[in-house]
């Protein structure tokens, strides 16, 4: 693999069954993803991109074919390894945040780091970083219910971020927000993609939002149709 | 919405037909509750059961004599001379020869095994007299016979036979050096006569080593009447005795009792305030996920007077039933159980355990004390609920 | 922050729930307390009996008496260090139902048998020395308010005077102490010289014999040679070690033990199934962020300890807030005269307290903490 290619997927397969039917969401599908991409994923529902998303976070495993993330092979490991494997590699941010309801911005990003071997000073340093990237550093204290939808996110994104992942998965980052909070949201991905080389891959139904992106795939029954965008 | 009534009737039906929907919630309270049912009615009947023996132990038609301050028969003791004086009495009923019809008995204490524990208990040894058979209501002989005076031959109680291993019909048992047969087996209708073992007052008193006796009982002319036999004894220096109704005597026998019920309820009422915990726990968790359903109906119109009447219905419900289940498994396992226990003189009374309807009611009671208290709160809340809940997306 | 402060943060979203089921459990263990202290003080009595001390009675039952002349032939047997005799007095205080545990003692041998009665040795001196002394233990002395040289009453409900009269009058020449907390200070002892020489039944007789053996390992012995001394007598005797005696003694009133378990089961049953079932619930109710977590790389071992950890603490702070209460209401309890000795828990009994506590706190959170264990992310995400 070259040094370009941050996530490969290769002839991958998936299906399962519900009820008595065997349904098929890829079959064969054929994917690579560069290192400082940002790639927007669209299709109607049913295409079979939460799916995807799924099995690029680790989440779900293929019924057939491999799946390489830089040299490394990730179909083929288990549960435990992969739950190392996110928490070293991969960010994620949700439609609806899924902040922890109990803790404060700033416990809420520091979760992560619990997963690492990091001092309680180092901790709270990347903490900080963090939450200056996203502009709410004067928020630390607050518990997400005191906080707008437009922040929780952000506070999501720090959290995605604090402990320096290779690779940002966002499933509808922006759907529950109003244009002009989710324009903010899509630029503060932009900056993490332009600025400090973060690879994001964005599903999404807004074609607003994919604008924000340097490419599009669109996904439907299962394949790709891939449209290039202007940088 | 029409009248108040059918309004809450309406709501009642819908939160109590929505509890299965919180089956594990609602079953968590109905056993918290029942639990607590069942300890308090298991002493209730226990206590009940005791008293119940005592009670019906004792006649107001007899009367019992013992020496002064000796407060039970096993302390107490009387010489021949001072029954026969006694036996002169007025107020005392006469026999068809015209005889006063009375009982000179002797009370000793020897040891059996219980049945249960496998243990040495006290068991209590009455000298008597066939005629005084005369002074229990309802003596019979269910088994075998009764004993030949100068024999050494006891008749054991149907209580005895119960609690206590080894006093069959027939069988012989050793008292110290004395070995007695066992040649009947009698019944007095349930009453503490039944723990006890009775032998020939004459036998008794020489295999003993007794030159006396230690009551004296007699039938009064009078139901309840004892002033002569007092008037009697205040007159005579030599009688220093206490005369009372052999039913008065029973009585004081069972104020121990006292201490039984009290503890019940101590620990039924402790446990209660855990049952109570949980009651609130569920009833609370009932509202905030029916919240939505509950501010639906009241932006329909249900007043907020019915949703407070619903929810505490759906406590009262859950706890009745708890109720119930407590005083059925309370019944099932203790209802008729035979136990002893040391009683005055430190001998074994057996009795069973009864539960009664009064129990019964008392159980019920706790269980709604519980299920009001625990639903009042929460059925507070819910008529609280912000109607805007009803329009808001997922909670 | 760590798994603790997780745990914790994780308890209290809910403070009303938290604080009934903590509830729960502080009753349960208040209960649960309360009857062990009472269980203890029961079995105090056997406990504390003496490894080397006989009880022997009449073999028909121990309320029958044994002649004054066995006390010397027991004494002269091997094995026998020391032998009192001791009558029941039936004795009470004032009103003949205020009951007052009344025993007529040989004076002398009474202290060395039963030698965990304290008394200064100014006090042992004038109980020696006076016929008509009394020793009062100091619970009962507390609830009368009697003190050294005070003349009292004791009534008996079983033996008169020559004259009639049923009451004694005693000098208080001394209050013991017991050696241990627990040891009955409730009793009061006489002399048997004065109480024969004045009961109007005559007789030498006496109600029963506590023997000491020079070792406990002979205890078997000394019992078969007592028995057999007076066996075909007209008085049989039956020797037992005194443990057993007081044990056959509690059993007398019923099987005690097993009623204070059922209510003790009872109670930790209601915690059971109330806490359990807010567990299960509480996580139920968390299933995204379970979904979450393991999204972020929490292992599911992790989070297993995570909500087992909570059950845990919980339970072991709501048990150890019940103990405590307990200690509590036992020291009320043991203020007031009761013919009871003190009910306390020792530190092992508080010990396996906590074991219990630990135990619950694992049942009410297992089946949750499997089931967040096995939580698949994708349901726990979809299900949101």
């Amino acid at each position: 693999m070259t040094d370009e290619i941050l996530y490969d997927l290769r002839g991958v397969s998936k299906s399962f069954v519900k009820g008595k039917e065997r349904i098929t969401v890829f079959d064969g599908l054929d994917m690579s993803i560069k290192k400082g991409d940002f790639l927007a994923i669209m299709g109607p529902s049913g295409s079979g991109k939460t799916t995807l998303l799924n099995i690029l976070g680790g989440v779900d495993q293929p019924t057939d074919g491999e799946v390489w993330f830089d040299d490394e092979r990730v179909d083929t490991l288990s549960e435990n390894e992969l739950a190392r494997w996110r928490a070293n590699n991969i960010g994620f941010i949700f439609q609806f945040y899924n902040l922890m309801p109990m803790l404060n911005a700033a416990r809420n990003v520091e979760l992560p780091l619990l997963l690492t071997n990091l001092s309680k000073k180092h901790r709270k340093q990347s903490v900080e970083t963090a939450l200056e990237l996203v502009d709410l550093a004067d928020r630390a204290k607050h518990m997400p219910s005191e906080m707008s939808g437009g922040q929780q996110q952000r506070v999501a994104i720090a959290r995605a971020i604090v402990s320096d992942p290779k690779l940002l998965l966002c499933d509808e980052p922006t759907g529950d927000l109003d244009r002009e909070t989710a324009d903010e949201i899509l630029e503060m991905l932009q900056l993490l993609n332009r600025e400090f080389g973060k690879t994001i891959v964005m599903v999404t139904h807004d074609p607003q939002a994919a604008k924000y992106a340097k490419r599009t795939l669109h996904l439907d029954k299962g394949t790709f149709v891939e449209k290039d965008l202007a940088a | 919405m029409s009248g108040i009534f059918s309004q809450i009737k309406a709501v009642v039906m819908m939160n109590v037909r929505s509890l299965p929907r919180r089956l594990w919630m609602s079953l968590a309270a109905i056993f918290a509750v029942s639990v607590v049912v069942a300890v308090l009615l298991s002493f209730l009947s226990m206590a009940r059961g005791f008293q119940q023996t005592l009670e019906g132990t004792g006649s107001e038609d007899v009367a019992i004599v013992t020496r002064s301050g000796s407060r039970s028969e096993l302390n107490s003791s009387l010489s021949r001379e001072t029954a026969n004086i006694i036996s002169t009495a007025p107020g005392i009923a006469q026999d068809g020869k015209g005889d006063p019809i009375y009982s000179a008995e002797l009370y000793v204490i020897v040891d059996g095994i219980k049945r249960a524990s496998q243990t040495e208990a006290n068991l209590p040894m009455r000298g008597i007299s066939v005629e005084g058979f005369d002074l229990r209501d309802q003596v019979s002989i269910t088994e075998g016979r009764v004993f030949i005076p100068g024999n050494n031959e006891i008749i054991v109680g149907e209580g005895v036979l119960r609690e206590f291993d080894g006093f069959e019909l027939g069988k012989k048992i050793r008292f110290g050096k004395t070995e007695w047969e066992v040649v009947g087996v009698f019944s007095t209708g349930g009453s503490a006569f039944e723990s006890e073992l009775w032998a020939d007052a004459r036998t008794v008193q020489t295999q003993f080593q007794r030159g006396g006796f230690q009551t004296v009982r007699v039938r009064l002319a009078e139901t309840g009447n004892v002033s002569g036999l007092i008037q009697m004894v205040e007159q005579d220096p030599r009688l220093i005795l206490d005369v009372e109704t052999e039913a008065d005597y029973f009585a004081e026998q069972g104020e121990a009792l006292g201490a039984i019920v009290i503890i019940g309820w101590i620990i039924s009422g402790v446990m209660a305030l855990g049952s109570l915990a949980g009651a609130l726990n569920t009833m609370y968790t009932s509202v905030s996920s029916r919240a939505v359903e509950i501010a639906t109906l009241r932006a329909l119109g249900f007043s907020n007077f019915s949703a407070f009447v619903g929810t505490l219905a759906e406590s009262i419900v859950l706890s009745v039933v708890g109720g119930v289940l407590g005083a059925l498994i309370s019944f099932g396992f203790m209802d008729g159980l035979s136990a002893s226990t040391m009683g005055a003189s430190f001998t074994q009374v057996v009795f069973t355990f009864e539960l009664t309807p009064e129990l019964f009611q008392d159980g019920i009671f706790l269980a709604l004390l519980i299920g009001v208290i625990g639903g009042f709160f929460p059925a507070w809340r819910a008529a609280r609920l912000p109607v805007a809940i009803a329009f808001q997306r997922g909670n | 922050m760590s798994d603790l402060f997780l745990i914790y943060k994780n308890l209290t979203r809910k403070p009303l729930r938290l604080f009934l089921t903590v509830f729960a459990t502080f009753i349960a263990f208040l209960i649960y307390g309360t009857i062990t202290g009472f269980q203890n003080a029961l079995d105090s009595g056997v406990e504390l009996s003496a490894d080397d001390r006989l009880v022997t009675v009449n073999k028909i039952n121990f309320t029958q008496p044994l002649p004054i002349s066995y006390v010397n032939k027991v004494k002269a047997i091997e094995g026998v260090q020391g032998v009192v005799h001791m009558n029941w007095f039936g004795g009470y205080y004032q009103d003949p139902s205020q009951f007052l545990q009344t025993f007529a003692v040989d004076e002398k041998a009474f202290l060395e048998v039963y030698d965990e009665i304290t008394l200064t040795e100014e006090e042992t001196k004038a109980w020696l020395q006076n016929n008509q002394a009394i020793i009062v233990g100091d619970t009962s002395a507390e609830k009368y308010g009697w003190k050294v040289g005070d003349r009292i009453p004791v009534g008996s409900n079983i033996f008169s005077q020559a004259d009639g009269s049923s009451v004694w009058d005693f000098d208080i020449v001394g209050i013991y102490k017991g050696r241990d907390r627990q040891t009955d200070t409730t009793s009061v002892y006489i002399h048997y010289k004065y109480f024969n020489e004045t009961q109007s039944f005559g007789g030498n007789y006496i109600g029963w014999m506590g023997v000491r053996t020079v070792d406990p390992k002979l205890n078997e012995q000394v019992i078969k040679r007592i028995d057999d001394m007076f066996v075909n007598s007209p008085f049989e005797t039956e020797t037992v070690p005194e443990k057993a005696f007081q044990k056959a003694f509690i059993a007398q009133i019923g099987n005690i033990g097993l009623i204070l378990t059922s209510v003790v089961a009872a109670a930790f049953f209601i915690i059971l199934v109330i806490v359990g079932n807010s567990m299960v619930l509480s996580v139920r109710e968390r299933t995204a962020e379970i979904g979450v977590m393991k999204t972020l790389g929490f292992r599911s071992g992790r989070i297993f300890r995570l909500v087992l950890g909570e059950s845990v603490l919980l339970a072991l702070v709501g048990g150890g807030l019940g103990i405590f209460a307990s200690l509590f209401a036992m020291a009320a309890i043991n203020q007031s005269p009761t013919p009871l000795p003190d009910m306390l828990l020792d530190s092992a009994a508080v010990q396996t307290a906590f074991a219990y506590a630990a135990i619950l706190g694992l049942v009410t959170g297992i089946i949750p903490a499997i089931s967040a264990l096995r939580l698949n992310i994708i349901t726990a995400l979809t299900r949101a």
